[in-house]
């Protein structure tokens, strides 16, 4: 009774500091590697390309249309692997993200930047993650965001066959009318490409796709 | 004639070693590989070596099997290091002497 106390407590505690940041997977490549990835949701479309000189930190460029206002960000993008734990098992990581570069607000331009961390903890079988930015971006937005992931994995398929996940994203964004959105999300994962569809409850649908070359 | 057939002899050896050459499979126990990018990255970091014939993952033993090329050596740190360079861990190295 207590175990399941706990472990009611447990999920409750993950859903309650859930977080419309996206939930980018390994935002740092191999040495030598580059990542191209498009995002899509009720919030913004995004594009970002980044290059990993090491294990340890990616650069790139990322660009943002915001839904909302119709204005474009334009950011150069550090993303450092803080900690990184391997298991036999499981792999667990601490990202810490910054951004700068200019907001577009139909030809007004201002500074913007963004920090956040993002962690994820994944096995074969399970995932879990959660993600936060604080966008700093003129008159266009400011404001933090964050949103936290799980997911599982129906079956375990080989190196190069198609991995399939059903994935839960909760995104909280204070600012906004509706503070939380619940994204029910299906993964499909194949080598080195990796896509994301969803509809979340307010009916806002995500795609995700992400390339390594 | 004795010079010549010294020569002959001496070549003769070199040739037959050659042939006889041991090259290296390498297994590698590797922590963290937990999906398709992590096997990604592991081929490709090997890949670029040119003492590396060949690489192949398999995540479900968390295995790294590495065929290093006949006049080539790759040792245990070396190897190490490179998995650690890919952002993983190394759990334990076994080799296996291949006659060619």
């Amino acid at each position: 009774m207590r175990f399941l106390k706990t472990t009611a407590l447990m999920a409750a505690s993950m859903l309650s500091i859930a977080i419309t940041t996206p939930t980018e997977a390994r935002p740092v490549s191999y040495p030598g590697g580059w990542t191209a990835m498009v995002m899509n949701n009720g919030d913004y479309n995004s594009a970002h390309i980044h290059y990993s000189p090491s294990a340890k930190y990616s650069i790139g460029y990322r660009f943002e249309h915001r839904r909302d206002s119709d204005a474009e960000l334009h950011l150069g993008q550090l993303n450092y692997l803080v900690k990184r734990r391997n298991t036999r098992e499981s792999q667990a990581n601490i990202y810490l993200k910054t951004a700068i570069g200019v907001a577009d607000d139909h030809g007004d331009q201002n500074a913007a930047g963004s920090i956040g961390f993002a962690t994820d903890w994944e096995t074969r079988r399970y995932f879990t993650s959660y993600e936060n930015r604080y966008l700093s971006a003129g008159p266009i937005e400011n404001g933090f965001t964050q949103s936290a992931r799980v997911g599982i994995a129906p079956y375990v398929a080989d190196y190069g066959s198609l991995h399939t996940w059903l994935m839960l994203e909760v995104s909280h964004e204070p600012k906004a009318e509706d503070k939380l959105e619940i994204t029910p999300l299906v993964r499909f994962f194949k080598g080195p490409n990796l896509a994301e569809f969803g509809v979340s409850t307010d009916g806002d649908v995500t795609f995700n796709f992400i390339k390594r070359f | 004639m004795k010079k010549t057939l010294q020569t002959l002899l001496f070549t003769v050896t070199l040739t037959l070693s050659a042939g006889a050459m041991a090259s290296q499979s390498v297994t590698v126990h590797v922590n963290g590989l937990v999906c398709d990018f992590c096997a990604t990255a592991i081929e490709k970091v090997f890949g670029k070596q040119d003492a590396v014939e060949g690489v192949q993952v398999d995540l479900n033993e968390k295995i790294v099997s590495i065929d290093i090329k006949d006049d080539h050596q790759m040792s245990d740190e070396e190897i190490t290091k490179l998995v650690m360079d890919s952002g993983y861990n190394v759990e334990s190295i076994e080799r296996v002497e291949r006659q060619e």
